[in-house]
């Protein structure tokens, strides 16, 4: 349930200065009053356990600040920009009488508009490495020319779409740059609600106080992906979460999954889960139940709409769910944070609360016709770009599922790997690879000998830098395609090679790859004539596992630093390829 | 009953304590008495006696004596 406006405003005030681990610095630029929103973030992100510093810009001041290089909106630096505009600024005169107007001066506006914009986004990203998040505009609602404005060539209605779209195009190929749906928006919540207008006129109000909650947690969406907290996983029990009644007393003929009341309701809760598989978010079972049962629904059921090879793990048994859940952490090598639990029973999703405090539980509510509605008014699932590895996340997570059991199967490790036949390919940074790079380094924290977080714009100013190589490993085996896995970059010397970062995602560690990606930087190091590559080993919580990576490299420690000497021999591994594209 | 309402909500936005105000505390009085907050507390007002104030309403209220003449109007009795 969410909160009122004052409930935040009041919370606002009494909010604690807390040494959160993570900081962001939040700017609100908007063409109208928009009190209430900045004290809302704040109590939003310290629930995040974020530190959230705002900057707020003076009524209708944005054009100002933006196009003042010195103004007090760069001087702020923040990390993320919110500019929200109105239907009623951006048309001007034309919101009351576009047909005042002929189509020509009507297009001419709309045109006006977008290269002000465009101007104006340009000005920013110049000025500021912050993420920039602009709204569209909601749809005018009302036409003068009523039943017949639809069949008016370039109408008020019009406009507006061509606005939005022209936008959007724009700012499709930003990556600093996100056009917020604010025209979505309103539709979910309807114009009568959303516009005031006693608050209109007595404050230039234009999205009423019972709304901010909702419009904040929207641009919380935004925030969430930039810090790293974004759920990659959902977690579900059985018994009355993905079908009506249990297995184990009902049966198979009478669980309520299917066509018609109640049954649909789960059909279409499964759908919206599917839809989130599709998009790369990882599905697991937790459920207690005969394991026999509950596979045959899941196997045979006709109206299943989540199958076997959709879950990358499955934990159904009588234990209990906290330590399956440690479990699965551990089996799908990602942590308790990023994952989403899903279950009816509020004695579970408590336990699971009090005894797993980093595990996002979902308050279901008792009725099933709600479920779909409250997972997708989750915004924990946001990416700032959709990479391929994110698409084809869930058969990857299969094909480590047949690679697990084959590794079973097979006696030593050496026979292991020799048989998986590992082959990587090194690429340099392009455009194609540099999100993926950049989503490494934010989100890899085991083997990662550096740790340092680094957004796309980094990366690509990296890559323009000749005295840098940013490259990364995309890994085959025998099962398929891990995708890009592994990153690496360098700041070279005359002499000297330091490698700023080296990472391996979690999927392929253990197999020799890193050793494979590390001979390949050595090599090419002494290729052109440098005599030592150093590296640091910077430690934290998770990165252990890459804690003796460079001793065992044959690197020796000189004060902070790792060093290798290029006289001595670089090793490869055997059982592997490395190519270069 | 629906004085003790009234100086609830006006204590829960206002940030004063219930015995601090009386009819004749205002903006003068009240610090966070702003225009702002004079709109969320007419939000919070409307939701919890379910009635809707006219602009003109709105922008008349000086102080707390006021909101209770207005709501009077609108059917809520204070004794």
């Amino acid at each position: 349930m969410e909160e009122k406006l004052s409930y935040y405003i009041n919370r606002a005030k009494t909010l604690e200065v807390k040494q959160h681990e993570k900081v962001i610095r939040v700017a609100v630029l908007s063409s109208f009053t928009l009190n209430g929103l900045e004290e809302t973030l704040r109590v939003k992100c310290d629930e995040l356990n974020v530190n959230c510093i705002t900057f707020v810009s003076g009524y209708n001041q944005y054009n100002q600040e933006i196009f003042n290089e010195k103004g007090k909106l760069y001087e702020f630096n923040p990390d993320i920009t919110f500019l929200i505009l109105d239907v009623r600024d951006i048309l001007d005169r034309a919101f009351y009488a576009p047909y005042s107007y002929t189509v020509e001066e009507r297009k001419q506006l709309i045109a006006r508009k977008i290269s002000e914009l465009e101007n104006l986004i340009g000005t920013f990203i110049q000025n500021s490495k912050s993420k920039l998040v602009l709204s569209n505009s909601k749809s005018p609602g009302y036409s003068p020319y009523g039943i017949v404005e639809t069949k008016t060539d370039y109408g008020i209605y019009n406009m507006i779409t061509d606005f939005n779209s022209r936008l959007a195009e724009h700012i499709r190929n930003q990556n600093s740059v996100f056009l917020y749906d604010f025209n979505a928006f309103v539709n979910r919540f309807g114009d009568n609600n959303v516009f005031d207008y006693r608050q209109f006129f007595i404050g230039d109000i234009r999205i009423s106080f019972d709304f901010i909650p909702a419009l904040a947690n929207d641009l919380i969406g935004y925030v969430k992906p930039l810090l790293g907290l974004n759920k990659k996983c959902i977690v579900l029990d059985l018994d009355n979460t993905l079908w009506g009644g249990i297995i184990g007393e009902d049966g198979f003929e009478g669980i309520s999954l299917g066509d018609t009341s109640p049954g649909n309701a789960f059909v279409e809760f499964q759908q919206r889960i599917f839809s989130l598989w599709k998009r790369g978010i990882i599905l697991a079972i937790n459920s207690k139940n005969n394991p026999d049962d509950a596979l045959q629904v899941i196997k045979k059921h006709p109206a299943m709409i989540l199958h076997e090879e959709h879950f990358a793990a499955m934990k159904i048994n009588w234990n209990d769910k906290i330590s399956n859940f440690k479990e699965l952490a551990d089996e799908l090598n990602i942590g308790l944070s990023s994952m989403v639990f899903i279950d009816d029973d509020p004695v579970n999703r408590e336990m699971v609360k009090t005894q797993l405090p980093e595990v996002l539980v979902l308050d279901l509510p008792n009725d099933p016709s709600q479920y779909a509605k409250c997972l997708i008014e989750l915004n924990d699932f946001n990416i700032l770009s959709v990479t391929e590895e994110d698409l084809d996340r869930g058969k990857m997570y299969f094909e480590q599922k047949q690679r697990t059991e084959f590794e079973k199967s097979v006696t030593n490790l050496d026979d292991f790997l020799k048989q998986l036949d590992i082959k990587i390919k090194i690429k340099n940074a392009d455009e194609f690879t540099i999100p993926r790079i950049s989503q490494l380094t934010l989100k890899t924290n085991q083997f990662n000998l550096t740790t340092r977080r680094y957004q796309e714009e980094d990366i690509r100013r990296f890559t323009n830098d000749k005295n840098m190589i940013v490259g990364c490993a995309q890994v085959e085996d025998k099962f398929g395609d891990n995708g890009i896995t592994g990153v690496f970059i360098i700041k070279k010397d005359n002499e000297t090679w330091e490698i700023d970062t080296f990472l391996l995602s979690c999927r392929v560690m253990g197999r020799g790859v890193e050793n494979g990606i590390l001979g390949y930087v050595l090599e090419k190091a002494k290729g052109s004539g440098a005599k030592f590559v150093k590296c640091q080993y910077v430690p934290t919580k998770k990165n252990i596992p890459c804690q003796t990576f460079l001793e065992d490299s044959g690197f020796d420690k000189k004060e902070n630093e790792w060093i290798f000497d290029l006289n001595n021999v670089v090793k490869l591994p055997k059982h592997l390829t490395v190519k270069t594209e | 009953m629906n004085s003790e309402k009234l100086y609830s909500i006006i204590s829960k936005v206002l940030g004063v304590h219930p015995s601090e105000i009386s009819d004749q505390s205002g903006p003068e009085t009240i610090e966070r008495w702003d225009s702002f907050n004079s709109l969320v507390l007419v939000d919070e007002l409307e939701s919890e006696f379910k009635i809707k104030f006219s602009v003109a309403e709105i922008t008349d209220v000086k102080n707390v004596a006021d909101i209770k003449r207005h709501l009077k109007n609108h059917g809520i009795s204070f004794s």
